[in-house]
């Protein structure tokens, strides 16, 4: 018998058969669709998180204050970590500490606190960080798209964020335009680059006058020490040496009374990455779950067919149909099912990709570019994927109806 | 012996010359109720017969078979054949120590009352299972040496079953289900077509080509089935019990038909029956009770009244 023979026959069991198996084809769409939607997810989250590490410094390195795990302490100005003991602070002496440490590029003390801000009459609240504007710009990678970054010299300027200057107040803010903080006037250098994050509403002003612009800022007291090590290679070594460094001088014995944090940008980096993947494979194996229920379901309804055609299979046989041929109508036939399966599948997989911008987004803390489509080597892996489920389930069946003995096959009613 | 010897010496002593050619008319079928077709003439498409021509396979001398003077060699022979059906704890015989010849050409006849063991030994003439004890030589080879796929391939070239409940595929319409034998025998599709109009044309069923099964009326599927039956021109053709589900009519047309079969185109045929009517088409009538041959009884001349 001929492929072409299988795929008539297949085809003519598949067009004739009982609402009842359509509805497992079910199963197998729900199970392609979650998996495919996950995969597309999976797919743009990595992409997003890509992105936006190839945006990151991975030479930066976060000394802050309380003991807290790496993952939960975000690096960079606006670490809203949740710092358990904030009774211990980071200092001047902390920063003298670390300055023969080798491998260092820079170092800088940040403040950081959130303030009332007013521009024409009106206010809003907004997240301030103190820089040190001697550094900083060799430090950050920040851009602004006019102005300038902040210079030595600098004191009651500002740096702000794209956000802030079209957008939170109703007057777009322009350089040289002055705004008010805590009543002191601070004039505006320089208008960043909206990069899609926190620093988008930020304002950043030299630590100097930071310090008398944030409540309970003191001078020489820092919320993070900023290290830049001179190369991504060296960050291991430098973060070993700073911890050993900072434990020294902090007078600090065993690990458990650490005092402070070490974070390197690219230790989060790493972590976030892998919390993507791990996320897509926790998912994918819940929507292979699914796949497998919607296997089953094949399984199933092949099982009632083989025994619903057991006549017709004995027939067959009589008038010269070996075992090999039942066998490959019947796995045909559920590739077939598995492929249509597969094709609605995939279309609901594509409708799934389309809702899940907005949880991506929020997942991601940021807006907009959320390119989440259904690539065609997506597509064409929940078809095969669809297909083998097909053919796997069908094949125990298929093999039953393949060894039915002529006779007993003719005898059933 | 190879397989293929088996089936190339069953068709050239067989008398299966270019097949049908004398049943062109089948006007006893057009006779039936139901069929007062539309067709033209159907003779003009008979002749264009597909199994006729330097390509076919088949054509053979009509004398050939007789010549060859092997009448004594049988096409079957079952020799003390036992079946035995396991029921829970118990053994079952539905067949004791049956010995049997079949030769070409016969029209035979088992006859034998309900649950006497006829379908058990028709499943056997036909390959359909094998023996519990004994032996089934088909052509001189024992069946029961040979594996599935040979076995399915003497199934599907050498004999044509007909069945009491028709056994037509439901999801294939009429001319599919006649062109089946020939999809198993990867036959070019383009013959294959034109071998099932042929048969169609001959059953007197050109105009239902199209039609389910369920569409058809009893005699109309058993037409089908004696169409699907002749597709791959085998020499044996098997018979369960095939008036069974019809009326008398319908019945004794299809009787005629395998008559014809026999008596023009040399086909052996074995029906199996509990019906007496039968008898008069018989060359040979077995008599079968409780799984055993009773008697066998030999009739030189088969000729139903009415038939000429
Ligand atoms: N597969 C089977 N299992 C058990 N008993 C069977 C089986 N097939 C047939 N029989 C028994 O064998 C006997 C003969 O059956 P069968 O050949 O079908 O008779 P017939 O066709 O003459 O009516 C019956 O008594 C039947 O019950
Ligand atoms: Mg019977």
């Amino acid at each position: 018998m001929r492929n072409s023979t299988y795929v008539k026959m297949a085809l003519n069991m598949l067009l004739h058969s009982k609402l009842r198996s359509w509805l497992t084809i079910i199963g197998i769409v729900i199970g392609v669709g979650a998996v495919v939607g996950i995969l597309s997810l999976g797919d743009a989250m990595e992409e997003q998180v890509q992105s936006r590490l190839a945006e990151m410094d991975l030479t930066k390195i976060a000394i802050s204050p309380g003991y807290t795990r790496a993952m939960s302490n975000m690096p960079g100005p606006h670490g809203e970590g949740g710092n358990t003991a904030k009774d211990s602070e980071l200092t001047d002496d902390d920063i003298d500490a670390l300055q023969g440490v080798e491998g260092i590029q820079h170092i800088a003390g940040e403040i950081s606190g959130s303030e009332e801000v007013d521009y024409a009459g009106e206010n809003a609240t907004l997240s301030i960080t103190g820089v040190d504007p001697q550094v900083w710009k060799y430090m950050t990678t920040l851009e602004t798209q006019s102005g300038r970054l902040l210079e030595p010299a600098d004191k009651y300027v500002a740096v702000i964020g794209s956000d802030v200057a079209s957008g939170i107040y109703d007057q777009d803010i322009g350089i040289n335009q002055v705004i008010k903080i805590k009543g002191k006037s601070v004039r505006v250098v320089g208008i960043l680059t909206e990069e899609g994050g926190f620093g988008d509403s930020s304002v950043y002003i030299p630590i100097d006058g930071a310090v008398s612009l944030i409540e309970d800022a003191e001078e020489g007291v820092f919320d993070t020490i900023m290290v830049k090590a001179q190369s991504e290679d060296l960050v291991d070594t430098v973060m070993e040496d700073i911890t050993d460094k900072l434990m020294i001088s902090r007078h600090i014995v065993r690990e458990d009374d650490m005092d402070f944090s070490v974070t390197a940008s690219k230790s989060m980096a790493e972590s976030v990455t892998e919390m993507t993947s791990s996320m897509t494979l926790f998912l994918g194996a819940i929507a292979a779950v699914s796949l497998i229920v919607g296997a089953v379901g094949i399984a199933n309804t092949m099982f009632t067919s083989v025994l619903e055609k057991t006549k017709e299979i004995g027939t067959m046989k009589a008038i010269g149909a070996r075992n090999r041929d039942i066998l490959m109508i019947f796995i045909f036939n559920s590739a077939m099912v598995g492929f249509v399966g597969g094709i609605f599948g995939v279309m609901l997989g594509a409708f799934i990709s389309t809702l899940f911008p907005m949880l991506g987004m929020t997942m991601m803390r940021s807006e907009g570019d959320t390119g989440i489509f259904l690539s065609p080597r997506l597509m064409l892996f929940g078809l095969v994927l669809a297909v083998v489920i097909g053919v796997v389930s069908g094949a125990i069946p298929a093999y039953r109806a393949s060894k039915l003995k002529p006779v007993d096959a003719l005898r059933y009613e | 012996m190879a397989l293929t010897e088996i089936i190339e010496i069953f068709k050239t002593k067989l008398n299966v010359s270019g097949i049908l050619n004398s049943l062109d008319k089948a006007a006893d079928f057009y006779g039936e109720s139901d069929i007062y077709s539309e067709m033209d003439d159907p003779g003009e498409t008979i002749k264009n017969n597909p199994y006729n021509g330097p390509g076919g396979a088949f054509v053979k001398n009509v004398d050939a078979g007789k010549l060859s003077g092997k009448k004594e060699v049988p096409l079957i022979k079952l020799t003390d054949v036992w079946k035995t059906y396991q029921m829970g704890e118990s053994e079952f015989a539905a067949l004791r120590g049956v010995n049997l010849e079949i030769y070409e050409g016969e029209f035979l006849v088992v006859l034998g009352p309900s649950g006497s063991g006829k379908s058990t030994l028709m499943n056997l003439l036909g390959c359909l299972d094998l023996p519990s004890k004994g032996t089934v030589f088909l052509n001189s080879s024992d069946i029961s040496e040979l594996d599935e796929s040979e076995l399915a391939r003497i199934r599907g070239q050498m004999i044509g079953f007909i069945f009491q409940s028709f056994n037509l595929i439901p999801t294939l319409n009429t001319q599919e289900n006649v062109l089946l034998p020939l999809e198993f025998l990867e036959e070019d599709a383009r013959t294959a077509r034109e071998k099932a109009a042929y048969l169609l044309e001959i059953v007197g069923l050109s105009d239902k080509k199209y039609n389910l099964p369920s569409q058809l009326s009893g005699g109309q599927r058993q037409r089908v089935a004696i169409a699907r039956s002749l597709a791959v021109n085998p020499p044996v053709i098997l018979a369960d019990e095939p008036t069974g589900n019809l009326d008398s009519k319908t019945g004794n047309y299809i009787l005629e038909f395998l008559y014809g079969l026999n008596k023009k185109e040399g086909k052996t045929i074995i029906i199996v029956t509990h019906d007496l009517e039968l008898v008069k088409y018989a060359t040979r009538i077995v008599y079968i009770r409780d799984g055993q041959i009773e008697k066998i009884e030999e009739y030189t001349q088969n000729k139903p009244e009415g038939m000429i």
